[in-house]
């Protein structure tokens, strides 16, 4: 009793003295720094999973143990945390590639035993500076194991990640004596047995309830993206406070912001794709300070993110599993009285989806593929491996993780980040995959399920999770008969559909030949040789423009005169460039030799410009979109394309039908600039947009 | 990976693995190790009962000084690193091997003492160390009666089912290594420096997972290369073998002069030097003191070579010794 008092004190000094502990809360923290236990605390976000570490680590340092070693996915989010604990005098240090200038000072302080804490990232643990300057300095005296995200480590969690297989060897060959706490705020019955199984035996598991008493959901079916984005704007006004929109694409979120702010709502896109060149921690930060009201995430948004006044998250497209929307609509309503999570789907979900799934692990071939490379080297460079294997950078990097964590391959930083080849055996674990792959299947099908489920929806979504007592909420708009409309006006609906329509897409030139291309030459494109910014008239595929572009391209081998005129109203009256076009061209093939052609005279005839057909194809090329990596992309363009000797000057419009990789315009530009034209200015048809996927 | 206690116990009492070099204590030497394994041999201790123990007991049970005892149960708290370590080096395909494993090279034992290396880092096949076989050495530099004599007896040693020892260099060791693998034969590289790195060389590694090529090396698998530790493994090459061939001597300086008058003083295997017309000026020294004469160029076929190493050397046979436990 005691003890509980004294760390009820600390909590005080940590977040109040009006707090008290949350139910479960002393039961794991006296588990692991009283019984010195192995524990799994199952607790929703928000629950305060990291008050039980800290006050176990502050009880286990004044009992003289050996400092905590922390293990999280997410260490640039706890600044917070980090500050919290140290009002009750826990000194945390993080060792990551982004503070290696602190690195020394932190081992000074290890060997003082002046750190109370060390957070890491589960992929340190297997980098040699770690091994032998780091642990050397803690080993044998670890207080507290602690992994973070613990779910991580089961094949059957929702995000496995090859670098937990090491955390468990890991724990598997700690000292006995030393407490070990797992944390997770989803895992289901399924998962916890995989944790048990791979903790070792002596696992107690304390599991809390998932359900949140504000949160009221609701789902609504509107097959076309106008009809959601009508929906939002006739439906936002409603929320006073701030919310999240989550969209399964890059594209998707910069198109419902687009069109939110266009309405006049305060909303901004939030994502990891544009090479990253999002300020996001200033995003959240406004969002935090309600600057900004309205989010429009991908996952990128993701674990870790606390804002406790979210009033609504509503999901434009949905989410691939049950845990994964549980997870995303539980960050509304932490802290007011009513929230809502709404899901909107619609047509193009199960698409994206499927999408993924194909896309989560790398094929057979381009394992066999990379290792065939490695195998006749010393070392290769990620970008010496793209330049060699045709498969995307991220797949790439997902196929090295792998092999890595196989011993099949192995990484070295002598003067770069080298991969190479180990005499270990490898075989592909084609069991492995298949069995996450229909893990992900039958979570999506029982995500199809919970769309269109008539009782609760809460009920359904804590029974899919193993909710230790799932009851009916009362408060969802199934349990209450009513909720948000459910059809919009078509007025709105035709606003949102031109609004699609004149979405300007912007095609920003290439500045760098792909790395390994011209191992002899400089990289970057010299600026007068580069296209000008360039637009597409619709994403492939979109509600808008892009089904009329599939079918012309696929269907009827010809485009239609309403797409001339579309292409003629983005030129003219939005994007207006300066100096207009004098001369149109087009970009050839020889699979679709009249295709893009004819279209581009048409334009160029409601233009009133000339249409010179200067650029051809020298030999066929594989189709651009089976290449995977600038690298090969570019290489397939390289040598395909020639050009009359003498061309037109002055600036022209280069016309594509689908842009992919972007390397045929960019070629093409250069090969034009080279001949003596004026400015380049790549238009195309419609941009395809798979492979920006759920960054 | 499974280690059995005994070699744990070694592991973290003798190799460098997962420690600082900023730190205050190092690992046992072999002049540290010895006299507490023949301790724990009169006191019928196995090495893995001082796992877990503290200064004190490990003070009272081997009845040895404080600070001793003290250093050899913090080398002992490391437990839980030493097995990251072993776990990162497993997956680059190395592996280890101490004094207290079963397929510790007998050799090393019978022939070495007290001076066996306490820990062995290896990659590829374990059972080739000490399998019947012909030790090569020489300077990087060769004439070509050299080069000649080096692929000569790879080729053989492939040929005819023998393992071919070298130091894993390049010169004399990679010409006669690449012509016994070649053949078609086994080869085992007793390395100088970085077992990391050597394997990573498309060669040797293929050969490593075939199984056909053994590399090992006393020191640290990233060591870099000193001159030290070249010396140091010279008798390491030596005595995996059943006979050694001198290709190319200095005089009175390098590894091969100092591993060949050591194996001349030793008696580990009959040493036999290249002899030809414009031989190196240590080759005729080497002779002068006791080495046989290896003929250039060798007057039969592959397969007579081991026969003929046999005949020529029948005078001299070491004597097995009774090795030590670890």
């Amino acid at each position: 009793m005691r003890i509980k008092d004294h760390t009820l004190q600390l909590l005080h000094q940590m977040i109040g003295q009006d707090k008290d502990f949350r139910p479960g809360q002393w039961e794991a923290i006296e588990a692991v720094a009283v019984k010195k236990q192995r524990a799994l605390v199952v607790q929703r976000t928000g629950w305060g999973k990291s008050l039980v570490y800290f006050l176990a680590t502050k009880l286990l340092r004044e009992q003289g143990s050996g400092p905590t070693v922390l293990i999280s996915p997410l260490l640039s989010l706890m600044r917070n945390q980090i500050e919290m604990a140290a009002k009750i005098g826990i000194r945390a240090f993080t060792i990551n590639s982004a503070n290696k200038e602190e690195w020394a000072a932190i081992e000074e302080t290890l060997a003082k035993d002046e750190c109370d804490l060390m957070l890491i990232s589960p992929e340190r643990l297997n980098s040699e500076h770690f091994i032998k300057k780091i642990l050397p300095q803690i080993s044998g005296r670890i207080g507290l194991f602690v992994v973070d995200e613990a779910h991580c480590i089961s094949d059957w969690g929702h995000d496995f990640r090859p670098d937990y297989r090491r955390i468990v060897r890991l724990v598997q060959m700690l000292p006995k004596g030393v407490p070990v706490l797992g944390t997770t705020a989803t895992a289901n019955d399924r998962v916890v047995k995989d944790v048990q199984a791979q903790f070792g035996p002596g696992l107690s598991v304390y599991r809390g309830r998932l359900a949140r008493e504000s949160l009221r959901l609701q789902n609504i079916r509107l097959s076309n993206q106008s009809e959601r984005l009508a929906w939002l704007a006739e439906n936002l006004p409603k929320f006073k406070g701030s919310g999240i929109i989550y969209c399964l694409t890059v594209a998707d979120t910069e198109r419902v912001a687009g069109w939110l702010k266009q309405k006049g709502f305060s909303a901004e896109a939030y994502h990891a794709g544009d090479d990253g060149n999002m300020d996001r921690p200033a995003l959240e930060q406004a969002f935090l300070n309600n600057e900004i009201k309205i989010l429009v995430a991908t996952i990128a948004l993701g674990m870790g993110f606390d804002k406790p006044d979210i009033e609504f998250v509503i999901h434009f497209q949905r989410p691939g599993s049950v845990v994964a929307y549980y997870q995303q609509v539980g960050r509304a309503g932490r802290a007011v009285e009513k929230s809502y999570g709404i899901l909107l789907s619609g047509a193009e979900d199960d698409e994206i989806q499927n999408y993924f799934i194909e896309s989560a692990f790398p094929s057979t071939q381009v394992f066999q593929d990379i290792l065939q490379e490695l195998e006749k080297s010393e070392g290769l460079s990620l970008y010496e491996i793209l330049a060699r294997v045709n498969t995307s950078k991220s797949m790439a990097e997902k196929a090295l993780k792998i092999l890595e964590v196989d011993g099949a391959v192995g990484q070295t930083f002598d003067k770069k980040a080298l991969y190479f080849r180990t005499p270990n055996l490898w075989v592909p674990e084609t069991d492995r995959i298949n069995r996450v792959l229909d893990l992900r299947r039958s979570e999506l099908a029982q995500m199809q399920t919970y769309v269109d489920h008539p009782d609760c929806l809460m009920k359904f979504l804590l029974e899919a999770l193993d909710d230790p007592n799932p009851v009916a909420c009362g408060r969802c708009a199934n349990c209450r008969g009513r909720g948000l409309p459910t059809s919009v006006s078509q007025e709105l609906v035709i606003e949102a559909e031109n609004f699609l329509k004149n979405d300007q897409i912007y095609l920003g030139p290439r500045k760098q030949w792909p790395v390994g291309l011209f191992p002899d030459q400089k990289r970057s494109i010299p600026l007068e040789y580069q296209n000008a910014v360039g637009r597409t008239l619709c994403d492939y595929g979109d509600a808008g423009w892009g089904k009329l572009v599939q079918s012309g391209k696929y269907q009827e081998g010809s485009f239609g005169d309403e797409l001339v005129k579309a292409s003629v109203h983005v030129i003219r009256n939005r994007w207006q460039p300066d100096p207009f076009p004098a001369w149109v061209t087009a970009i050839p093939s020889t699979r679709h030799p009249n295709l893009v052609p004819d279209f581009a005279l048409r334009l160029a005839e409601a233009l009133q410009i000339p249409f010179c057909p200067v650029l051809h194809r020298t030999k066929e090329a594989p189709e651009q979109k089976t290449m995977q990596n600038s690298a090969m992309q570019a290489r397939n363009v390289i040598g395909t394309i020639g050009i009359d000797e003498i061309i037109p000057h002055g600036p022209v419009l280069l016309v594509d039908d689908i842009i992919d990789s972007g390397w045929t315009l960019t070629m093409a530009g250069y090969l034009l600039r080279k001949n003596g034209s004026g400015l380049v200015y790549p238009f195309a048809l419609a941009r395809a947009t798979a492979r920006n996927g759920n960054t | 990976m499974i280690l059995n206690p005994d070699s744990q116990a070694l592991l973290l009492l003798c190799s460098h693995l997962a420690l600082s070099s900023s730190l205050e204590y190092s690992p046992l030497s072999l002049r540290d190790w010895n006299p507490l394994a023949k301790k724990l041999q009169s006191l019928s201790i196995r090495p893995a009962t001082l796992l877990g123990l503290n200064t004190e007991e490990l003070k009272e049970l081997l009845g040895i000084p404080e600070e001793v005892s003290e250093r050899i149960a913090r080398l002992l708290q490391r437990s839980g690193s030493l097995a990251i370590e072993l776990e990162r080096l497993e997956s680059l395909g190395i592996h280890v091997l101490t004094r207290a494993d079963a397929d510790y090279p007998v050799r090393y034992k019978q022939r070495l003492k007290d001076a066996a290396p306490t820990i062995l880092f290896y990659a590829g096949e374990k059972a080739l160390l000490g399998q019947p076989g012909i030790a090569v050495v020489g300077s990087r530099h060769l004439e070509e009666a050299g080069q000649v004599c080096a692929e000569f007896v790879g080729s053989a040693c492939g040929l005819s089912g023998l393992v071919l020892y070298t130091g894993g260099a390049k010169g004399v060791d990679s010409l006669s290594m690449n012509a016994a693998l070649a053949a078609r034969g086994t080869a085992v590289g007793v390395l100088a420096d970085s077992l990391e790195k050597a394997i990573r060389d498309p060669q040797k590694r293929a050969a490593v997972s075939r199984g056909d090529l053994c590399l090992v090396t006393p020191y640290s698998p990233s060591a870099p290369f000193s001159v030290g530790a070249a010396m140091g493994r010279n008798k390491l090459i030596y005595t995996l073998a059943d006979f050694a061939i001198v290709v190319a001597s200095d005089v009175e300086k390098g590894g091969t002069w100092a591993g060949a008058t050591e194996a001349l003083k030793e008696k580990w295997v009959p040493v036999f030097v290249l002899d030809y017309p414009q031989m190196p000026e240590g080759n005729i020294l080497l002779i002068k003191k006791g080495a046989f004469k290896f003929p250039h160029p060798f007057p039969g076929s592959y397969h007579q070579l081991k026969t003929w190493l046999e005949s020529h050397s029948a005078d001299t046979e070491s004597e097995p010794l009774q090795p030590s436990l670890f």
